[in-house]
Formats: C-alpha cells, sequence, structure tokens
C-alpha cells in the first residue's frame, strides 16, 4: 500500500488545483446455504481509483481501475475537464474546503489479519452446520437459509491539502431465516448480526447456534400470531427498533446535504427537539461496541471520524457534515464522507448512530405500563425529510397492566420522528447496537450500525381496522 | 460496430482467458458474464449543478463446475495475472463446496437472439458534452420554474455498454446498448407544510425526442410534489382503496413474482405447485405478461444471465398460471426448460427474476369504476406511492402511503399524512378484486399496470 500511495502523491501533488485521490480495494467473499445446499459460494476483488478536483467552486469526478500513472494521470485530466466544464453552470460556487481533522497515518482496526487468515471453507463449514440446525428445530420449518458476507476494505486518500490516510478495516455478517408452515399459514423469523472485526466478534453475546434457535423459534411463534388492530399506541422499543429511529427518522434528516435541501431538522439548531431523556449521537467509534458494524476511523474525505453528538438533552447539536457542507455551515467536519465503492463520491452519510443508555431496567418500564406494545425484530423502514418514518417490525407483543401477555404478527410503526422523541418518558439501562448487519441506501449503499436502549414513547401502529 | 471495436476485442479476449484457465485448473465447464460501461454524468444538488463525472470500466465474472460444485469468483480487471488468479480462485471455491446436483452450465440451444429491438442508437453514442449539459439545463429549469419546489439530487447520464455471456459448452452472447437516463428527487415546500420526497426516473436508447421527453416528464414530476402540498385528514376504515399504477406494481405484483421465482418453487418456500400451472388462482381480471423487448423500459434484454434467449411470458391469463420463471438451475431441479429468466450481472452467480412486468388493463374507464364505488360519501383513500414492508412469504402488507389523497364522492379532497394502510395481496388480487382501470400507465420506464380498485384494505388515520 505505501508504494502505491507514494505514487498516487506524487501524481496528486502536481495537480494544478485542488484534488483528492482515493484508492479502495474491496475483497469480498459471500456464502449462502438453504435446505442443505450451498446456493452461492463467491468471492469478489474490485479495485481502483476516484479522483475529485475542484476548479472553479465546481466539482469534477473520474475514477479508473487502471493503477498506472499513465491511468491514473488521464483519470485526473478528465476529472479536471469535468470540473472546469461544471464551473460553467454553477450559481453559487464551493467554499474553500475546511483542513480541521484531515489525517496523515496508517488506521487499522482490530480483527482484520484474524478474518482473513480464517479460511473460507471453514466458514462454510460453519453456515451449512447452522443452517441445519435451524431446519432441524421443529418439523414446522420448512425452509432455511444462513448467508454469511465479508469485506475487506483498504484505502488511501491523499488530498493536495495535507491528508494522506492509509486503513484497512474488515466487515462481516450472518444472517438466519427460518420459515415455518402449518394449515397453510407460513410465518418467517430472522436473526442478524454485522460487525466490523474477525470472524469470533459476531458471537460475542450470541453463539450461532442460539442466533438458529432464535430465528426458528420466532418463525414457529408468529405462525399462530394473529394481527394485531392499528392506532396511536405506547410503545416500548428495542435497542434494534430504537436504532432504526436514530438512523432512518432523526439521522438523515439532520444530513447537512438533506438540510441544505429543506428537511425539517433545517433552523432547528439550539431548539428542543426530544425529551430530555434523549442524547443522540452519530460516532466513528463506540465506547464498549469496539466492533460495531459501522466502525471507522477515517473517513473517505481523510477527515478523522469523531462522537457528533446531534442531540444533547432534547436539544438540537449538530448536523452531519463532510468538508463542503462544514464550509457552507462555517463548522468543523464530522468524518462523515462515505463512498461505497472507489468509482463513487463521497457523500453524507452515518456511521454508527444511537441514543445513550438512561437509569431505568427495562423490566421497571414494562411494569410501570399499563397498556402497550413491546416492539422487537426491525424489518427495515424509511423516512422522509419531513421525519415521518415508517419501520417494519417482525414482533410486536401486548403489554397488560405491566405485564407482557400475548404475541401479535409483524406490524408497521409510523410517526414523525420528533413528536416520537418528545414523547419518549423512560430509558433503559440495557444497551446495544443491533443494526450491524444493515445496509443504508443513499444512491449508494453504506455499512452503518445503530441501536440503544429500549426506550417508551407514543406512534402508530398500523394494523387491521374492524 | 465501429464504437466499441477495442473494448469488445478486450472483453473477449479477457473472457476466453478466464475460462481457459478455469479449465486448465481443473474445472468441467466454466462461463463468463463480462461487462464494460462508459458514462459521463451532470448531477445536481440543492437547487444547483453539483459534480459532472466521467469514468469507464470492465467487469467480469467467471463460475466453474468440477462435478456438481460450484465456484464463482469476480474482478473488474484486465490484467492477465489478476484474471488468472480469479480464475484459480473460482476452481478452488468449488474444490471445497458440497455437491448440489442443481448447478449446471448448458450448451447453447441457440445463440441467435430474435432482435425485435435495438438496443444502440449511433447518434446518442455520440452525443456531445455540450448537448448534455443543455439537457440538463432545461431539466432543471423546468423542474425550478415553481419556487416551492425543493430539488434533493437529479442526475442525467449517458451511457453506453456491452454485455456478453459466454461458456465453454458453446454459448456466446454479446449486446451493446446505449442510454440516457435522467433521474429527480425532491419535494415541495410552502410555509411550515413540506411534502414527503418523491423520485422519478428515465430510460430513452433513442437520441430523436430526448429533449422534449425530458422536458415533459420533469414539469410532471414538478406537478405531481406541487400537488402534494395540499394536505388534509384521513379517515380510519376498513374497506375500498383505490391503487395507483405504482402501488400495484410495488405492493401487488412484486410479491406474486416472488412466488413465481423458480428457485423459490424448487425450495418448496412458493405457495404455489408446479401442478398448479393451469389452474385459476387469482381473479380472472389478471393478465400479467413479462416481455423484455420494449426498449423505452429500463430492462431491455435479448438474452439472459446464462445467454438463453429472452422471450415473451405469459405469467397470469384470466387468472390462470401459465407459466414460472426459470433460469437453468431451478428447470434442471423441477425437470423444465428454462424459459430466459436468469438475471444479474458479473457480480455474482445467475438468479431469478423478471424483465419488464405488464399488468393488463380492464374493461372499465377510471371515472366509470369511481362511479360504481359503494362509498362515496364516506370517503376513500387512493394509494399514490408507499414506503412499507411486504411479507412476500405470507402476502402481508403494512405501511404508510405517501403522495396519496383523499377522495369523496368521486371528487379530490386533499393530500393526506400519516395514513397507514394493512392488507393481504393475495387476498387483493383474488376475491378483494374490484375491477381494474382501461388506462394503463409505465411507471419509471419499469412495469405497466392499471388503476386497481382494491376492497378488505385496512386504513388506519394519524
Amino acid at each position: 500500500m505505501k508504494d502505491l500511495a507514494d505514487r498516487i502523491e506524487k501524481i496528486i501533488l502536481n495537480s494544478p488545483v485542488w484534488t483528492e485521490a482515493r484508492f479502495h480495494r474491496r475483497r469480498s467473499q459471500s456464502l449462502q446455504v438453504q435446505k442443505g445446499l450451498v446456493k452461492q459460494a463467491k468471492s469478489n476483488l474490485t479495485e481502483g481509483v476516484g479522483i475529485r478536483c475542484l476548479v472553479d467552486g465546481a466539482w469534477g469526478f473520474s475514477s479508473t481501475s487502471d493503477l498506472s500513472s499513465a491511468g491514473l494521470e488521464k483519470a485526473l485530466k478528465l476529472a479536471i475537464e469535468c470540473a472546469k466544464s461544471l464551473s460553467q453552470m454553477k450559481k453559487s460556487a464551493v467554499k474553500s474546503l475546511p483542513d480541521q481533522g484531515l489525517s496523515r497515518g496508517e488506521f487499522k482496526l482490530e480483527g482484520y489479519e484474524a478474518l482473513l487468515q480464517m479460511p473460507l471453507e471453514r466458514k462454510l463449514a460453519a453456515v451449512i452446520e447452522a443452517e441445519q440446525n435451524v431446519r432441524n428445530r421443529s418439523k414446522t420449518i420448512q425452509t432455511a437459509v444462513c448467508g454469511y458476507n465479508e469485506q475487506f476494505e483498504d484505502k488511501i486518500v491523499i488530498t493536495t491539502d495535507g491528508a494522506r490516510a492509509v486503513s484497512q478495516l474488515a466487515r462481516n455478517e450472518i444472517r438466519l431465516s427460518a420459515i415455518a408452515s402449518e394449515n397453510g399459514e407460513m410465518a418467517e423469523g430472522q436473526h442478524t448480526v454485522g460487525r466490523t472485526g474477525s470472524w469470533d466478534c459476531l458471537f460475542t453475546e450470541n453463539s450461532i447456534l442460539e442466533m438458529g434457535e432464535s430465528a426458528a423459534k420466532l418463525a414457529v411463534d408468529l405462525l399462530k400470531a394473529p394481527k394485531l388492530p392499528g392506532g396511536l399506541s405506547t410503545l416500548i422499543l428495542s435497542p434494534a427498533m430504537v436504532g432504526l429511529l436514530c438512523h432512518e427518522a432523526i439521522g438523515h434528516t439532520v444530513e447537512a446535504d438533506f438540510v441544505l435541501s429543506g428537511s425539517v431538522a433545517q433552523g432547528k439548531l439550539g431548539h428542543t427537539v426530544a425529551s430530555p431523556l434523549i442524547t443522540l449521537c452519530d460516532a466513528g467509534t463506540v465506547h464498549n461496541s469496539p466492533h460495531a458494524g459501522g466502525a471507522l476511523l477515517v473517513d473517505d474525505e481523510g477527515v478523522a471520524t469523531q462522537n457528533t453528538v446531534i442531540i444533547k438533552d432534547g436539544i438540537l447539536n449538530s448536523y452531519l457534515h463532510n468538508r463542503e457542507s462544514a464550509a457552507t455551515f462555517g463548522v468543523a467536519p464530522t468524518g462523515n464522507a462515505r463512498a461505497w465503492l472507489y468509482q463513487d463520491e463521497p457523500l453524507i452519510r452515518m456511521r454508527n448512530t444511537f441514543i445513550l443508555p438512561g437509569q431505568t431496567q427495562l423490566q421497571q418500564i414494562i411494569e410501570s405500563t399499563e397498556n402497550g406494545y413491546l416492539v422487537d425484530c426491525p424489518l427495515g423502514g424509511q423516512a422522509d425529510a419531513t421525519g415521518e418514518f415508517m419501520f417494519g417490525a417482525q414482533k410486536v407483543m401486548k403489554i397488560e397492566k405491566g405485564k407482557i401477555s400475548r404475541m401479535y404478527r409483524g406490524a408497521t410503526i409510523s410517526g414523525q420522528a420528533f413528536a416520537v422523541l418528545s414523547s419518549v418518558d423512560a430509558v433503559s439501562k440495557e444497551f446495544h447496537l443491533d443494526l450491524g448487519a444493515g445496509y443504508c441506501g443513499k444512491g449508494q449503499p453504506a455499512k452503518v450500525d445503530a441501536g440503544g436502549p429500549y426506550i417508551r414513547c407514543k406512534a402508530m401502529i398500523g394494523g387491521v381496522q374492524d | 460496430m465501429e464504437s466499441l471495436k477495442k473494448e469488445r476485442h478486450q472483453l473477449e479476449n479477457a473472457s476466453s482467458k478466464l475460462i481457459s484457465e478455469a479449465l486448465k485448473a481443473g474445472a468441467d465447464s466454466a462461463e463468463v458474464c463480462g461487462t464494460f460501461g462508459q458514462k459521463t454524468r451532470i448531477s445536481l444538488e440543492k437547487q444547483d449543478f453539483h459534480l459532472a463525472s466521467s469514468d469507464d470500466g470492465y467487469q467480469f465474472g467467471v463460475r466453474v463446475l468440477k462435478g456438481q460444485r460450484q465456484g464463482y469468483a469476480s474482478c473488474n480487471s484486465l490484467d492477465s495475472k489478476e484474471l488468472k488468479e480469479v480464475a484459480l480462485r473460482a476452481v478452488e471455491i468449488a474444490g471445497f463446496s458440497p455437491d448440489n446436483p442443481y448447478f449446471s452450465i448448458q450448451s447453447a440451444t441457440s445463440n441467435k437472439t430474435e432482435h425485435p429491438v435495438e438496443l444502440w442508437d449511433e447518434a446518442l453514442s455520440h452525443i456531445s458534452l455540450q448537448t448534455q449539459k443543455d439537457w440538463i439545463q432545461w431539466m432543471a429549469k423546468e423542474m425550478l420554474k415553481d419556487k416551492r419546489i425543493r430539488l434533493n439530487e437529479g442526475n442525467l447520464e449517458l451511457g453506453r455498454g456491452l454485455y456478453l455471456v459466454t461458456n465453454s459448452k458453446g454459448t456466446h452472447q454479446i449486446e451493446t446498448d446505449s442510454h440516457c437516463t435522467w433521474s429527480l428527487m425532491g419535494m415541495a415546500a410552502e410555509g411550515n407544510e413540506i411534502t414527503s420526497f418523491d423520485y422519478f426516473s428515465q430510460i430513452s436508447r433513442k437520441a430523436q425526442g430526448i429533449g422534449d421527453k425530458i422536458i415533459k416528464t420533469s414539469a410532471q414530476f414538478r406537478d405531481s410534489l406541487l400537488k402534494n402540498l395540499k394536505t388534509g385528514p384521513a379517515k380510519s376504515y376498513c374497506g375500498v382503496v383505490i391503487f395507483s399504477p405504482r402501488a400495484v406494481l410495488d405492493i401487488l405484483i412484486d410479491s406474486i413474482i416472488y412466488h413465481l421465482n423458480g428457485r423459490v418453487l424448487l425450495e418448496g418456500s412458493s405457495r404455489w405447485k408446479l401442478e398448479d400451472t393451469g389452474k385459476v388462482l387469482l381473479n380472472p381480471a389478471i393478465e400479467l405478461v413479462d416481455s423484455p423487448f420494449d426498449s423505452e423500459r429500463f430492462s431491455c434484454v435479448l438474452f439472459d444471465r446464462e445467454g438463453t434467449p429472452t422471450q415473451e411470458s405469459v405469467l397470469f391469463s384470466q387468472g390462470v398460471l401459465k407459466t414460472f420463471l426459470f433460469d437453468h438451475y431451478s428447470a434442471k431441479g423441477l425437470h423444465q426448460s428454462s424459459n430466459g429468466h436468469a438475471v444479474g450481472g458479473p457480480s455474482g452467480p445467475p438468479t431469478v427474476g423478471s424483465h419488464s412486468l405488464s399488468l393488463k388493463s380492464g374493461r372499465e374507464s377510471l371515472s366509470q369504476l369511481l362511479k360504481s364505488l359503494p362509498q362515496q360519501n364516506q370517503g376513500i383513500l387512493w394509494v399514490n406511492r408507499y414506503s412499507g414492508q411486504t411479507d412476500p412469504v405470507t402476502g402481508d402488507f403494512s405501511g404508510v402511503v405517501k403522495g396519496s389523497e383523499w377522495w369523496e364522492n368521486g371528487e379530490f379532497q386533499h393530500c393526506v399524512k400519516e395514513t397507514l394502510i394493512s392488507g393481504n395481496v393475495f387476498d387483493c388480487l383474488g376475491k378483494g378484486l374490484l375491477g381494474l382501470s382501461r388506462e394503463t400507465q409505465i411507471v419509471d420506464c419499469s412495469g405497466e399496470s392499471p388503476t386497481a380498485f382494491l376492497d378488505g384494505i385496512s386504513v388506519t388515520a394519524g
């Protein structure tokens, strides 16, 4: 990597304009086993350099998989031409980019070597066994699937204004799912986990067998579960659901590019947007969760990541920035610029987004809930710039007079994010980052994680009407 | 075709190298999917021009079989050494994978595709950067004619490329494509009122008339956003709901396709069985066709991911199941033949999917269907877009409607916010289907559908 970094730096430092070069090599491997058959075992290598230039306040970008000096010089020339061409059309020039946090050095996250050294053959054997165990859990399990993905990311980011960051990290994720079938009814249960680190990092909370048991049990239980009635309800959201709320409904609205487009968070810095029990952060690394799925030491503009406190004690404190938006707002960049592959330009993206834990035990929160639902096992979700969100949940448990009574089939949770966070009256001590197997989509995918404590709030739950 | 002659030569050479290296390393057979793509793109962000970019590149994926064991590896390099390593990696993976009797790499039944469409337009492949700049300026100007529009992002891309599938059994298919795509994402804002995000994307493979299409589609998108500014309440009820063509395709047809997937059928996860072919499974009004031959839609392909020539497939006719979607894997397992539904690119082995779906129109017009509704005075929800979850296994769906409307007595009243719907796909396409409109719409140059009138849906208003 050092030789390549030297060669790229030599070319970039001769550029007549502000230039950023980002080498990215991704090696990925995927396995999928279903009903005892290996459906997929594959390996991929993608590498190249993306070059971005700023000419007269306009961006130009070009990418190439040709890593020769001639190939890099050609890409640089094209990027400059693109920027020059755009500068004739642009109404508002990009301001001079702030240089706070620009990194130099080598940055490596734990677990990279261990995951690389573990043979794919051993991983495949574990995946085959895990899938078989899920199928053997119950006669009603008709199909089971176990999927495993891993990515090794090697990057070099060099800019003409001083960044030179060489970074390496490895991410992996495992998904177990079971489809149960009985008397014409079908239901699916899943358990997923995603981490940054070695194979063993995936199983620090549950073993692979326990994950399979959990997926199988959920599928079987859901077979007999009725649909729930819809309406405004008191909900206790699990850490995974809280993660979805933090990411989809708050995180996207505070990405500075969305703010500038007119998201609901525009103009609300310093305003109360949530209950005083809520402090919400987005961080490159998370204390007590060293293997968070979105862990990142340096972003794709060469800026060191940091813990950005988005909401502090209920008050909106910061947006998420790249260098361009930081210049627009007159603040320091927060290390949120990320690109999926070398062909992609860096966008403002989240990393690990979470609410800080509170002081109450989950059991106490349940016992003090007269009538409501405990909502868990997210199925994904979306949110608008308005903060209106929609999340799917696979598992909904009724709470009556302080006790969990029955399970309902999956439902949709909806509301306006700031209104829901303002309704929070309890935050648990228990804390998990629980969305590490997830990808965020914003034109490009990004590996992220999210989570938090259990929180009690009010939101709409979609169900059947009489 | 002179334009991409050099690139075609390199693509074919590298693919041959991958196959020969895989066979030398011990594979019994090998298949390569290769692509070359070249594009220039200008993007919009926050009401302004944001980025101009230019790039090109190759991608290769090699699938090998050793007995009944499969391995797959891919890369984006033309370098001989790297291609050899990729071929060896695929063979190595096959070496430690267990047997799967359904894998196959098959000889070509025919390398000829009856080309009913042309994917290459010489004029489009030579559009200048200045013309591209003009087009995106027209797009931005039309979109931003109204100051209430908030443009989050937009793109206009000119691309040309090659798609190749070849194998050691004699299959060799290559196609050349040129296209212009454009898309916009934004919302409208007035005072404290902000609409939800909306998005549209379009494709054209012919240079002629693109400018007018860009202006027309941008204006339509702008007007649809502005319409959403007028919001009001909905009511909770269970009953008749109207689904726009987009909602029909996103909520209902996607689930049907899951159960028609040959691999899902082979795994036993489809609600239907092979023996159900020829039986009435859906409402008799359902006529569903998959056709890959409309060049003005995104998914226009002349051969599939395994090189099998594509064909028009009638999936349902009068509610009767006519066929499932098969690739070689599912066809082998079910003793059928592939009907050209292997999909995917070089980054992974083939999977199964549809190409461009069309749900055929009904007999009555939208206005006739509206007049025949029973719930006129209580109000009715017209779902345009939807953000939610559909469980493909059960068919249960639940989510928030977006950009959707409240109608009373056959008249539009206002758009709605914070309104959820839930129902079941198979109920909707069974006894719950009250009618399909005569008018149809092609949504985002993808699927085509009429508007559907559906009973038995729960509406929960915020």
